[in-house]
């Protein structure tokens, strides 16, 4: 270790004084907007703000979307990642890199496809029709269904790379000590699985969640102006009618929202080092 | 390593500084529809003939005016095109200054409508635009803007976001259908709400809707002429409604920012843009309706667009100012019923 | 055995589901028709040449090189130190350091864009191209100083001390033994950024400007106006070059082991 407290200063300060300027200034000016209207300390723009019908719809449909991606994901997840810890290492090492690979490509490009796919005469329809299970093709496009499933393939492989580590992790044979002992299926997964791999569904789980908090592509290409989330329906304040204070409560609740959950991802993790 | 990082840093720079050095350039604000053939047609020969470089932003009508209010200390902005009430909302907040038609050669072959639409020449009108309701044929029969709501459409309209241009006239021809024609446009934003599950999706830009008609997904929508060319290349049997309540519309206007830094640029531009050989080419490609009173079209293709001061005059239109004072009023309205 | 099948069927189902669209995209973008269909109406290149032909696409593919490029440069070129301090020296605000610098993984990008715009653009007449690429470096800062990190931590520090010892500056120590061995860190904490910053929306969205627009603004402005399959062309065309880039780097440098 060495110890001379100029020189380390030195070392961060080009880092700090970035982040400080460009970044923390500039949005806790934005945010602090929000609270001062006409230049005096107030809850004004927040209590418009939640008292507005269509912003409070649009807030507990951004929270509800949310929680929706993120328990599928987890349920969808551990189907996956159980799957893959099974798998021979070559294949498991395979399996994950096919996994990663869609986060590599442009969100703009994964999203779009969903347009054809979901559309009346897409071929989901086209499979739901052939199948004789709808009568009449479905309206999915533009519904919270279709940002639901954008979404969920957006985030998915953030939480199933999070459930096989957390797997891998795993005492190897408390599933067949569980399994000789007479659990069955069910039992193994709420009394052995979960537990252990408890960490792993937080991480991934907040990975999730946060993404689809403050994701704009998908609620902008598949729900348009007709089902708004948080983030489309900020953009579409500051674009049409430069309204500021809107934007700075919608700033502050994403802040705010994304803040606690990687706050709790840390107490997580200092939890498991004390441990 | 450093060697490295010092010389792709001076290459950062000098990107950085070759974007500024630009010699003579004319910053537009124009609608995002029909760029290519606005290239081919409108601006590379205008590069070619001025010897400048054009650069375009693109958006509607609304955000842009906002961007450009926002911009209002250091205007980046030259020209732009809008919509009518969005000329009054700019020339209100005192973003625009007025036109000096003596340095526009073509001026006075405009159409009397397009020379002066809101007034103190602050804008000068480019082309102006029917709004009715395109809809496939073999699927249903338009004859009232009251069918939007029709059983048989259920479904499979899309509606134009009352922050768009058509949203606003469209609501005024459904409140004229009701019968119930207040510049509140209470009724019809209150009929819209009721049905508002029966709308695919609340549009905000029309380009859009080809996409959507192409795959089944829609059977129509009100849009304004201008979208036209996009539905008619389609290989599907599509119309342009003639409903019985009429027909409305708007025009779109030029304007000039205040303390714009390329003024003169900016006049070649507007009147090489109202010339009788663009406004013909822009014509002829069914994108804009002229406004030159000289440009003389073939039946076929005015019969695709708004041709003529006859049928200018025809279209049953609310005035700049009406939709400007409401357009708050209207817009929470709108939230409040249709918009959760 | 039947639990061998069940396993195949749910990992063929997600991997259809996850990686299906993109199939479609690339499938799409091949179509000779007008407009995004699938499956293709008829087989052309049409589509993919004209990506090219687009001038728009071409600036703002420049623009989000460049951004890509250098914005990730500028976040090593800072964030290397702070990953170097934070493993060598007993810092007293550590922690909080380390929080100040990766607080942009945190706030989401539509708010730092708009901050940025309202706060350094508009009022300070900042040139928006140099909006960006701040905003770009502010967005890469973290992934830089973890995955530099990362690679610092099992570098043991007596070779660099020996090295001073014997008279080495401490700037030459670093040149001369920390930088070769961090060398494959810092290489995939580039690709990291790189596709991090190329692949970022909400950043970008407030700043563009006549002229000035990220390529996947960009795109998102295409596909509003146009829905020719164009747009599926150039995202097939941006997807084989990430998965390109990630593939050599994985071949090369082992790049997984550091993400």
């Amino acid at each position: 270790m060495f110890q001379s407290r100029a020189e380390s200063l030195a070392l961060v300060l080009p880092a700090m004084l970035f982040a400080a300027v460009i970044f923390i200034a500039p949005v806790l000016i934005l945010l602090s907007e929000g609270l001062r209207p006409a230049g005096s300390w107030s809850l004004t723009y927040y209590i418009s703000f939640f008292t507005t019908p269509l912003n409070l719809t649009v807030f507990l449909r951004t929270l509800k979307l949310g929680a929706l991606v993120t328990v599928s994901a987890a349920v969808i997840g551990y189907a996956a990642a159980l799957c893959i810890v099974n798998l021979s290492p070559k294949g498991r090492g395979q399996m994950v890199g096919l996994i990663v690979l869609p986060l590599m490509i442009s969100p703009v490009a994964r999203t779009y496809a969903w347009i054809v796919i979901l559309g009346r005469t897409g071929i989901v329809n086209q499979a739901l029709g052939a199948l004789g299970l709808t009568d009449a093709p479905l309206r999915i496009l533009f519904s919270e269904t279709a940002i639901f499933i954008g979404l969920l393939q957006l985030f998915l492989p953030l939480m199933i790379i999070s459930l096989v580590s957390a797997l891998e992790n795993m005492p190897r044979d408390a599933i067949s000590a569980a399994r000789v002992l007479g659990a069955n299926w069910l039992q193994v997964f709420w009394k052995v699985i979960l537990p252990l791999t408890k960490e792993g569904l937080v991480i991934g789980g907040t990975l999730v969640f946060t993404g689809s908090l403050t994701a704009y592509i998908t609620p902008a290409i598949l729900g348009g102006s007709k089902v708004l989330m948080l983030e489309t329906l900020l953009y579409q304040r500051v674009t049409i009618a430069n309204d500021f204070a809107s934007a700075s409560v919608i700033a502050m609740i994403l802040i705010v929202m994304s803040f606690s959950a990687n706050l709790l991802l840390k107490r997580l993790a200092t939890a498991r080092a004390k441990r | 390593m450093r060697k490295i990082l010092l010389a792709s840093s001076t290459a950062f720079l000098l990107c950085l500084s070759s974007a500024q050095a630009q010699e003579r350039k004319l910053v537009i604000s124009v609608y995002g529809f029909a760029q290519d053939a606005f290239k081919t047609i409108l601006y590379d020969p205008f590069e070619a003939k001025c010897g400048c470089k054009v650069v375009v932003e693109t958006g509607n009508s609304v955000e842009r005016l906002a961007k450009l209010e926002a911009n209002k200390n250091a205007p980046v902005i030259d020209m732009a095109v809008v919509a009518t009430p969005d000329a009054l909302a700019a020339s209100r907040a005192n973003l625009i200054e007025p036109i000096d038609v003596s340095k526009l050669t073509n001026y006075d072959k405009l159409y009397d409508v397009a020379k002066d639409p809101i007034g103190g020449h602050l804008s000068v009108g480019y082309t102006f635009y029917a709004t009715s309701i395109v809809y496939r044929s073999d699927k249903v029969t338009i004859n009232s803007w009251n069918d939007l709501f029709s059983k048989e459409l259920a479904g499979r309209v899309a509606f134009p976001n009352v922050t768009t241009n058509q949203g606003p006239p469209t609501l005024y021809m459904i409140g004229k259908a009701m019968g119930q024609n207040t510049p509140d446009l209470k009724a019809p934003i209150e009929k819209v709400a009721e049905h508002k599950d029966d709308f695919v999706t609340f549009y905000v830009r029309s380009s859009q809707l080809t996409q959507l008609m192409q795959q089944d997904e829609i059977w129509a929508a009100p849009i304004g002429r201008f979208a036209w060319e996009g539905f008619a290349k389609m290989n599907l049997p599509i119309k342009w409604a003639t409903p019985k309540e009429g027909q409305t519309g708007g025009m779109n206007v030029m304007i000039l920012t205040k303390g714009a830094k390329n003024k003169e640029l900016a006049y070649q531009f507007m009147d090489f843009w109202l010339s009788t050989e663009i406004q013909t080419k822009l014509a002829e490609k069914l994108i804009d309706s002229p406004a030159n009173k000289e440009v003389k079209l073939d039946p076929k293709i005015a019969d695709n667009l708004t041709y003529g001061e006859e049928t200018a005059k025809s279209l049953d239109l609310q005035p700049a100012d009406a939709i400007l004072d409401n357009r708050e009023s209207w817009i929470s309205q709108w939230n409040a019923k249709v918009g959760q | 055995m039947t639990s061998r099948i069940l396993s195949t069927a749910i990992l063929g189902a997600v991997m259809i589901f996850l990686i299906g669209p993109f199939f479609i995209i690339v499938a799409a973008s091949l179509s000779a028709g007008e407009t995004l269909a699938f499956p293709p109406q008829g087989l052309s290149f049409r589509w993919v040449l004209k990506v090219f032909e687009i001038e728009s696409f071409r600036s703002s593919f420049a623009m989000s090189m460049m951004l890509a490029v250098f914005g990730t440069l500028a976040a090593l070129l800072i964030g290397t130190p702070v990953s170097y301090a934070l493993a060598r020296y007993k810092l007293p605000l550590g922690e909080t350091i380390r929080t100040i610098v990766s607080a942009p993984i945190i706030v989401p990008g539509i708010v730092v864009g708009l901050a940025l715009l309202r706060y350094l653009v508009i009022p300070f007449g900042f040139n928006l191209t140099l909006a960006l690429f701040m905003a770009h470096t502010a967005l890469v800062l973290p992934y830089a100083v973890r995955v530099v990190s990362a690679s610092m931590t099992n570098l043991r520090s007596d070779i660099e001390e020996a090295a001073v010892l014997l008279g080495c500056s401490r700037l030459g120590a670093f040149l001369r033994v920390v930088l070769p061995n961090i060398r494959g860190g810092i290489l995939a904490a580039f690709i990291l950024g790189f596709v991090t910053s190329f692949n970022q929306v909400p950043v970008s969205l407030f700043l563009s400007g006549p002229g000035i627009r990220t390529l996947p603004i960009d795109m998102l402005a295409y596909l509003e106006t146009t829905y020719d399959p164009s747009v599926a062309a150039l995202s097939a065309l941006l997807a084989f070059m990430s998965i390109g880039i990630v593939f050599l780097a994985e071949r090369f440098l082992g790049f997984s082991r550091y993400v």
